[in-house]
């Protein structure tokens, strides 16, 4: 293997790929990257063993092959090159060291066996279609902060996409709940991805694809089966195994029947309920929330702390109501509406409420309510 | 086979991760390949048997098999198996990313190297165990199987243990656990009786002899031989012994028992000034072991009259002469009171030194009465 890259590209796809590997592991050939050059390319592959992102880039490729070198310390070195340099690596067949020269420095790098390292790219993956890195986006920030961290639950820990259909309209859905709170988002259904499997995707994968569509932009090329997916962005592919489990039937637990709605101006209520809740430092930061004519009252208190209230005016005209919601669920909740108005459909205080933002119907949340 | 002494870091003449030589338990291999070709695997096995049998290394035989897809090699009679063994060829890529340790779909749970203290743990704890758990709850990453090793479940400590009981309760479809114990009986009745149990028994000399020959190349037959005979049937405790020299060990151990009643004072000093120096753990471990095993065989030959066999020259003349100058039961005693200090010594700390030449003097003392 005989390369030229540019530190800029160099590093780059470094920065991308080795945020992967971790840190501390106790079997060396997980901490090290797959570096593979052919066809004037540069690929990077990182794994965790859950997830694997490989990068390619383009680099000028002397002699074709491949070798496996420990990620942190690669990074280290490219990052601490001077800018603009070119960087020379080499491998000599039977060498057992990477050689790796910038300018004057040099370095001389240990490898492990290309076969040793972890592979994660077999397999077929039948469906595959492509979505906007903007859709993507959407749904996985909208769904993202109710993923749980239970660890028995364990089929919570990730965001459940599924392909439905929602009153003769083909969707895509994402869901995520913890148990105390759900949000469903939706996004018009890809054209192939009729017939994906119901998949979950693991948190951190969903951290890192997050990271990746930052980075990207445009249209994400999907492709699934029930074990893996993956989700390709041109030069960089993130491929992960799912979660191994049933997602549990959500529609069970949005209720229908909710009759009592309120518009509320979501900064405005927002911004309240996190007044109010600065006296309630408990774990649960409950607030109570008591809708009587045109008056809305949060109210919270604590023990040691003592009391708080703050009124609002509303237009809302069915019965009274008083219930009582975890502030800072309901606060993450705010912090997804984008437009101006937060719409609340409850029941009872004992039952579980739904909120929408009232601009864009295409997620829907679910809280539960607190005993206060 | 079984890891290298407890005291002393893992180095690999023979780690099971990478070995492919299996010998013996023909039995135990064909009853898993009926498992697995009856499409009716259970899911979790407990292999049982003595130190340094193979049970790991049968482990990592039947991850490597499975993981590699479950196919029976066909050119697998190298080894004299059958031909539908477990067996998968070393140069196979999943034998390599599993010896590599970088196979997505095995997770194998072993003490932990402790940094600060530069040696293996004590024990498994329960964070090793939750990421069981976790390993689980995710698809496979190759798209098959996938497989937990546990080396040695005798090692869980009590949390870890009620942590994998939790897996084997509910395991997920197409997923394997393997146990390793050395000591089933210690397990949690709970965790014994969800695991399907393989005994393994120890090796036959020539089964030890010919793998020692397949990992030490350069040992010659004689010693492999001595060393087998010394092993009583594990290749896990003729290699372990080999590393530490027990040969040489037990070879001058003799000499020194030998001589008793005439002790020769200068050379006994010498010899357990060794085991002095706070790194020679694993040897004066050894060095206990074979000077018990050593009194254990006297006493054994004085009460049946049945020769043991002779490893080093002129061993069976000093057992005689022993036997014949007390009673059994003087000996027992002797026995018991070395073991005794021997255990003192380690558990104490106690002058190495010491406690040897101590032993010798209670085997001077028991022959002069």
């Amino acid at each position: 293997m005989k390369l030229t890259i540019e530190r800029a590209a160099l590093l780059k796809s470094l920065t991308h790929v080795q945020s992967v590997v971790e840190r501390r592991n106790t079997i060396p050939i997980l901490s090290n990257i797959l570096l593979r050059a052919e066809n004037d390319q540069l690929s990077l592959t990182a794994t965790d063993m859950d997830l694997e992102v490989v990068e390619t880039t383009i680099a000028e490729v002397a002699e074709a092959g491949a070798t496996t070198t420990p990620a942190h310390t690669l990074y280290e070195i490219v990052r601490k090159l001077p800018e603009g340099s070119q960087v020379q690596i080499s491998l000599e067949p039977g060498a057992g060291r990477l050689t790796l020269s910038a300018g004057r420095s040099k370095f001389n790098l240990a490898v492990l066996p290309v076969d040793d390292f972890p592979v994660m790219s077999g397999g077929d993956l039948p469906v595959s279609f492509g979505l906007a890195a903007a859709e993507l986006r959407g749904l996985i920030d909208r769904a993202e902060f109710a993923i749980s961290t239970e660890e028995t639950r364990y089929y919570l820990n990730g965001i459940y996409f599924h392909a439905t259909d929602a009153e003769g309209t083909k969707i895509l859905r994402a869901v995520a709940t913890d148990g105390h709170r759900l949000a469903r988002v939706e996004a018009p259904l890809p054209d192939g991805a009729e017939n994906m499997p119901g998949v979950i995707v693991p948190r951190k994968t969903i951290g890192e694809l997050r990271k990746l569509i930052d980075e990207t932009g445009e249209a994400v090329d999907i492709a699934m089966s029930d074990t893996k997916i993956r989700f390709g962005f041109g030069k960089a592919i993130l491929t992960s195994k799912l979660i191994d489990g049933t997602f549990p039937d959500y529609e069970r637990v949005i209720p229908s029947g909710n009759d009592k709605t309120l518009d509320i101006e979501c900064k405005g209520f927002a911004d309240a309920v996190d007044r109010v809740s600065a006296i309630s430092i408990e774990k649960s930061r409950a607030v109570k929330v008591v809708l009587s004519g045109t008056t809305l009252t949060l109210s919270a208190s604590s023990p040691e702390h003592g009391t708080a209230s703050e009124e609002l005016e509303i237009n809302y005209d069915a019965e009274d109501i008083e219930i009582g919601f975890n502030s800072r669920y309901l606060l993450d909740i705010a912090k997804q509406v984008k437009g101006d108005t937060l719409n609340l459909l409850m029941s009872d205080g004992s039952s579980p409420t739904i909120l929408r933002d009232t601009d864009d119907l295409s997620a829907l949340y679910v809280l539960m309510p607190m005993r206060v | 086979m079984a890891r290298a002494d407890e005291t002393e870091t893992d180095d690999d003449i023979f780690s099971p991760r990478k070995n492919d030589a299996f010998l013996g338990h023909e039995e135990a291999e064909k009853t898993i390949l009926d498992a697995w070709n009856s499409k009716r695997m259970h899911h979790a096995w407990l292999l049982c048997g003595p130190r340094g049998v193979g049970k790991a290394t049968l482990a990592y035989r039947m991850a490597r098999f499975i993981l590699s897809g479950g196919e029976a090699d066909g050119g697998a009679g190298l080894f004299g198996d059958s031909p539908n063994g477990l067996y998968v060829d070393p140069e196979n890529p999943v034998f390599r990313r599993i010896a590599g340790g970088g196979h997505g779909d095995l997770k194998v749970i072993e003490r932990k190297y402790d940094e600060k203290k530069k040696r293996l743990q004590g024990e498994i704890t329960v964070d090793s165990v939750r990421t069981v758990g976790n390993f689980m709850s995710k698809t496979s990453a190759e798209g098959g199987w996938r497989v937990v090793i546990v080396d040695a479940a005798d090692e869980l400590n009590r949390n870890a243990a009620n942590a994998i009981l939790k897996v084997l309760e509910e395991p997920p479809a197409n997923a394997l656990m393997i146990l390793v114990a050395h000591h089933p009986g210690r397990l949690l009745p709970t965790i014994r009786s969800r695991c399907r149990r393989l005994n393994l028994g120890v090796l036959e000399e020539h089964q030890v002899v010919d793998l020692l020959g397949r990992c030490c190349p350069d040992m010659d037959l004689g010693d492999r031989d001595a060393l087998s005979g010394l092993a009583e049937g594990s290749v896990g405790r003729a290699l372990q012994l080999h590393k530490v020299g027990g040969l040489e060990l037990y070879t001058e151990l003799v000499t020194l028992i030998a001589a008793l009643p005439n002790a020769d004072v200068a050379g006994q000093h010498k010899f357990a000034e060794r085991f002095s120096a706070a790194d020679k753990d694993a040897s004066f471990a050894t060095i206990t072991e074979l000077l018990h095993w050593w009194l254990a065989r006297m006493i054994r030959f004085a009460a049946t009259g049945q020769a043991p066999r002779e490893i080093v020259d002129g061993e069976l003349p000093a057992m005689q002469r022993m036997a014949a100058s007390q009673p059994l039961d003087q000996w027992l005693e002797v026995w018991e009171k070395i073991n005794e200090l021997m255990g003192a010594t380690r558990g104490l700390h106690l002058d190495r030194k010491q406690a040897l030449l101590n032993a010798f003097f209670m085997l001077e003392e028991t022959m002069r009465n």
